[in-house]
């Protein structure tokens, strides 16, 4: 599904050269749920960015779905972003102000589905989610769960095949969180790749695979490829 | 798409009703401004014979003071003597020729109550109507012979014609004009060139003449010119008689060329006449004459003056300036709204697709600017009209195409405006608002 | 204690929208001062001396109907009948009528039948009345008298004895020299007039002529198929005298057509493209300042708001409320005063431009600094609210996220 190989990513700034990710290598396979952890500024959401192809990489190469992607233009990257992959924010991201049939129809427009399309999208992953009496509210009108629900619907309305969680908890209290992570191990068994960064090692450990990102590399324990041990600042 | 990206900007432009007021007005002042003075501009630059631009030529001759030349913009007379007018007159070339001028008689109908007026006359020969294509409502024009002989005979315009005779076909009726029985044997129907290709000497954006009179009159009514003489040699001879064979300049003179051989023709009968008065101890001064078309007549005469060119350049320029404006505060909205162009990136929008959107909102505000811009400007020309008493209530007003240009003028001002922030938003790295600060 | 180094880095890094700022007040100056400089001159034009008792006169003309009318007896019984009538200071009779725009000039010699380098002149055909009709200011000489005045037909030819000048046209004529007495004549004429007079001050028929102010007047009536009058009232009573003016003129002789104006609108009418002038660029001025000012207030709220918690944290490290308003204030004027710098470079350009191109008057370096100290204020006074409410924020802005 996901196949990273020697990808580099650097910042430049006027003065100073930032890697953030070097020589990282990963391969997520179709149907797996993974977790990443790692300490902050370890480059975690570095590779969220490039997985979800929001950033390209200084160098390496990114096989998403067997397609290489690492240097398609633009408008091949948002398509693709746009048909195969679902985002969820720790900050939910919802537009403010748009309510929640407009906000889960954003992805649907972009992708060019007609109206009718898109009304039968949209009500069936709010069904899914369990908020199709409030379509037409606002965001702001919804507890902290219910939004990060939404934005999951948002994130399934248009069926993508792997889905990029990050911190999808992080803003909840511990009933709701636990709600959220039933939800995507539900989508999960549905057939959708996930992929989910985390700081909750409780949650780490629901998925099926855990992988430790350090200083810019993969630390996989249960594939034994340590990376270089290198001490933080 | 194009339908969802305008109601995302009608959307947006409602969040910040503050910062899209300023805008939009910001826009509409610049436009509004703009098309007042562009407005007047384009009704002043109007060329009334622009369908006869190639066949039509005002005549200048070059009979003036030895030692200086005339004070025009071409150093040639705007106008002819009367003797050189009448010789002209006697040459065949022409398919048709004018001389004329400006005059005024007192007006009033026998057995009337009719209070006397005083009306506008132009003093004209007969192929006026032919040449400037004027068109008759009843009856015509004078016999050709009334241009040399006194035949007190009257054209009627439009509104004369309906103030004295109830806008009746008065062909045949007397009327006097100053005090002397003149018969009806034409109206014209409503004809106003504006500006007044035909008669720039003075304001060329009045009126044009109440009544037509035939050129053959001048010395039985001892009629001097209502427009300008202007003369730079003392006559020899006596009384009215020595100012019609005086240099004074009074009469205005056009030509009717339909080929270019008629003109070469002409030309060198304008040549010709000109040596045979230098024979004569006349036109003293380098042989030199002018045939200009209407549109150059135009340009000559300096009907568009260099004060409505300085407000056109100003007029530009404020609209430069709020572009500028609506470029800064453009930016200032769009980027304040990155955190969503940030999600929209991830959820699948292209750069394209923000740059699209963004353009549009621009557009939007560029729309409804200029539909106020047209109000504005309304406006405007209303002020204009009040300020200049009078003078040019013919030209300020909006035509259809000068509307679509306001329109045009606004949604181009505000894409300009919208470009740079547009772009600068669809380039923004969108993963940096998607984190939680 | 103005932290200019980390004001000029934080410009930098918002270079675009402070750019955009400069430049709007670099093109508004550029406009406002070229736009001054012809307000200044045409209002300069409007404001000259006329000489002439505007607000106080009332011209008639009149055309009569019968063909063989007397003009010469109707001028003589209108003139008496007006001179007559309550409230009239002073009536007489002209060829013209000052600061109309319509009128006739000739040109004049101090020698006998030159053809060259003669000066031009209004001339008006008037009688012994017209200088306490127009209010003139008689300083040398005398007045006409009824033996100067003359009556010839329109196809006469005459030359007037005496005329009475103005004090311009005498200074050009016979510079340094006492007019008063001295001769002149017109082009190609042997005919000697001789000044037995001079006023102050006359503007003529033209206010916008290049020559406007040299007039001569002659005694002399011109009878034609029109004439004209001018009337001086009482101060005060020229609205009720206009009103009865035509009805005696028609009630004396109604075989004719009467026109009447007052001299302040055929001024008015004279100066109208002035007029426009002046008031179409005062509104572009007022209006460009007052965008000008709403953008700043725009972006500087804008500015301040991204800016919302980095104040915060200033005012949680100390920093007092007029140092946070004094930042902004200081970053704004940093920001106009480059762009006014640009826009006197651009001023200076376009006043290039205007006075090669469209003969408009030169720029002084007084006008654009006063230009660019009062847009200086605009764009600080335009700051200060937004500033002041930037001082507002509360220090605990630091700590909140979002």
């Amino acid at each position: 599904m996901l196949k990273m190989h020697n990808i580099r990513k650097s910042y430049r700034t006027d003065t100073i050269e930032t890697h953030a990710l070097r020589d990282f290598s990963l391969q997520v396979n179709e149907g797996e749920f993974v977790s990443v952890t790692g300490p902050s500024g370890s480059g975690k959401t570095t590779f969220l960015n490039i997985a979800g192809l929001l950033e390209t990489p200084t160098g390496g190469q990114y096989l998403l779905d067997g397609e290489d992607v690492s240097s398609l233009n633009d408008r091949d990257r948002s398509r693709l972003r746009n048909e195969k992959i679902g985002f969820i924010f720790q900050g939910f991201n919802l537009i403010p102000d748009l309510n929640l049939f407009d906000n889960i129809d954003v992805p649907l427009r972009y992708r060019g589905f007609n109206a009718k399309e898109r009304k039968k999208r949209i009500e069936k992953v709010l069904e899914q989610v369990g908020l199709s009496a409030r379509a037409k509210h606002l965001p702001a009108q919804l507890s902290g769960g219910q939004q990060q629900r939404v934005a999951i619907a948002r994130a399934l309305a248009g069926e993508p095949r792997f889905l990029l969680a990050d911190e999808p908890t992080g803003n909840l209290d511990s009933l709701m969180a636990r709600q959220v992570m039933e939800l995507l191990e539900f989508i999960n068994e549905w057939g959708t790749t996930i992929v989910m960064v985390t700081h909750d090692p409780d949650l780490a450990r629901r998925a099926h695979r855990n992988i430790q990102i350090v200083d810019g590399q993969v630390s996989d324990l249960q594939h034994g490829t340590v990376g270089a041990a290198r001490e933080i600042a | 798409m194009i339908g969802y990206y305008i109601s995302l900007a009608m959307r947006s432009l409602r969040g910040t009703p503050i910062l899209s007021t300023l805008m939009i007005a910001a826009i509409a002042v610049g436009v509004g401004a703009c098309m007042t003075v562009l407005t007047l501009n384009y009704m002043m630059s109007q060329n009334a014979l622009a369908h006869k631009d190639d066949v039509l030529y005002a005549v200048q001759l070059d009979g003036w003071d030895p030692n200086e030349a005339a004070d025009t913009a071409n150093e040639l007379p705007w106008q002819l003597t009367y003797q050189d007018a009448t010789a002209l007159l006697r040459s065949d070339i022409p398919t048709r020729q004018v001389a004329m001028h400006r005059f005024g008689f007192t007006i009033t109908l026998d057995e009337s109550e009719m209070r006397p007026f005083t009306a506008d006359a132009r003093i004209t020969t007969a192929d006026f109507f032919g040449l400037f294509d004027v068109p008759f409502l009843f009856g015509g024009t004078w016999n050709a012979d009334a241009d040399f002989s006194p035949v007190q005979q009257v054209v009627l315009s439009k509104a004369t014609n309906d103030k004295v005779f109830g806008g009746e076909n008065s062909v045949g009726k007397t009327i006097n004009l100053n005090g002397e029985p003149f018969t009806v044997v034409g109206i014209i129907d409503h004809w106003n060139p504006s500006p007044k290709v035909y008669d720039l000497n003075n304001n060329p954006f009045a009126d044009s003449e109440e009544i037509y009179i035939p050129f053959g009159l001048h010395r039985k009514f001892e009629i001097y010119s209502w427009g300008n003489t202007n003369g730079w040699s003392h006559s020899n001879e006596e009384g009215y008689e020595g100012f019609l064979q005086g240099e004074s300049v009074w009469v205005q003179y056009w030509v009717e060329l339909d080929t270019a051989a008629q003109k070469e023709k002409y030309e060198e009968y304008l040549t010709g006449y000109i040596r045979q008065q230098k024979e004569q101890g006349r036109f003293q001064r380098p042989l030199k004459f002018a045939l200009s078309k209407p549109s150059e007549w135009l340009v000559l005469n300096e009907v568009l003056r260099d004060d409505n060119r300085v407000l056109g350049w100003l007029s530009l320029a404020f609209l430069l300036v709020c572009v500028v404006n609506a470029v800064a505060l453009l930016l200032a909205k769009f980027l304040r709204k990155a955190p969503e162009a940030g999600v929209r990136r991830a959820l699948g929008a292209s750069r394209n697709a923000i740059f699209i959107q963004h353009l549009i909102e621009s557009s939007c505000i560029g729309v409804l600017g200029g539909l106020l811009g047209i109000l504005l400007s309304l406006l405007g020309l209303g002020g204009v009209r009040q300020l200049a008493m009078g003078r040019i209530d013919q030209i300020a007003s909006m035509d259809w195409l000068m509307v679509l240009a306001a329109i045009g003028l606004a949604v181009l001002a505000s894409l300009l405006a919208g470009l740079y922030p547009a772009w600068r938003i669809s380039r923004t790295n969108p993963s940096i608002y998607l984190k939680t600060q | 204690m103005f932290e200019l180094k980390p004001m000029l880095s934080a410009l930098w890094r918002n270079k675009i929208s402070a750019l955009l700022i400069a430049l709007q007040l670099a093109l508004t100056l550029a406009i406002v001062s070229n736009a001054t400089v012809i307000v200044q001159d045409r209002l300069e034009k409007i404001a000259r001396p006329t000489g002439i008792a505007v607000s106080d006169i009332i011209s008639v003309t009149f055309m009569p109907v019968p063909v063989n009318y007397d003009m010469a007896s109707a001028v003589a019984a209108d003139l008496e009948l007006l001179r007559n009538m309550p409230g009239v200071m002073d009536a007489t009779v002209t060829n013209q009528i000052p600061l109309s725009g319509s009128g006739s000039a000739s040109t004049y010699f101090t020698e006998p039948n030159q053809e060259i380098g003669g000066e031009n002149a209004n001339y008006y055909q008037t009688d012994e009345h017209f200088i306490d009709t127009l209010g003139l200011n008689l300083v040398a000489g005398r007045n006409f008298t009824r033996a100067d005045f003359d009556v010839i037909g329109p196809n006469d030819t005459y030359e007037p004895r005496v005329a009475i000048i103005t004090q311009k046209f005498a200074d050009v004529m016979f510079p340094g020299e006492d007019a008063v007495g001295k001769f002149f004549y017109s082009g190609g004429d042997g005919k000697p007039r001789e000044i037995i007079g001079v006023v102050e001050r006359h503007l003529g028929a033209w206010p916008s002529w290049s020559k406007a102010g040299q007039v001569a007047f002659y005694p002399l009536l011109v009878t034609g198929n029109h004439k004209r009058y001018l009337i001086r009232t009482e101060p005060g009573q020229r609205d009720v005298v206009y009103k009865q003016i035509e009805e005696k003129l028609a009630e004396r002789d109604p075989q004719r057509v009467i026109h009447l104006d007052t001299l302040s609108k055929k001024m008015a009418q004279s100066y109208v493209s002035d007029n426009v002038m002046v008031k179409v660029l005062s509104a572009v001025m007022t209006l460009l300042t007052f965008i000008v000012a709403l953008g700043i207030i725009g972006l500087t709220i804008f500015w301040i708001n991204q800016r919302s918690k980095q104040i915060g944290v200033r005012r949680a490290l100390g920093a007092t409320r007029a140092n946070i308003s004094r930042y902004f204030l200081v970053e704004n004027t940093l920001i106009a005063g480059t762009g006014l710098v640009i826009g006197m470079a651009a001023a200076q350009v376009i006043n290039h431009f205007m006075v090669n191109q469209f003969s408009q008057p030169a720029l002084s370096m007084a006008t654009l600094l006063i230009c660019a100290a009062i847009l200086l204020s605009v764009s600080v006074t335009a700051a200060l609210a937004p500033a002041i409410r930037a001082a507002n924020i509360s220090p605990a802005m630091a700590t909140r996220s979002v």
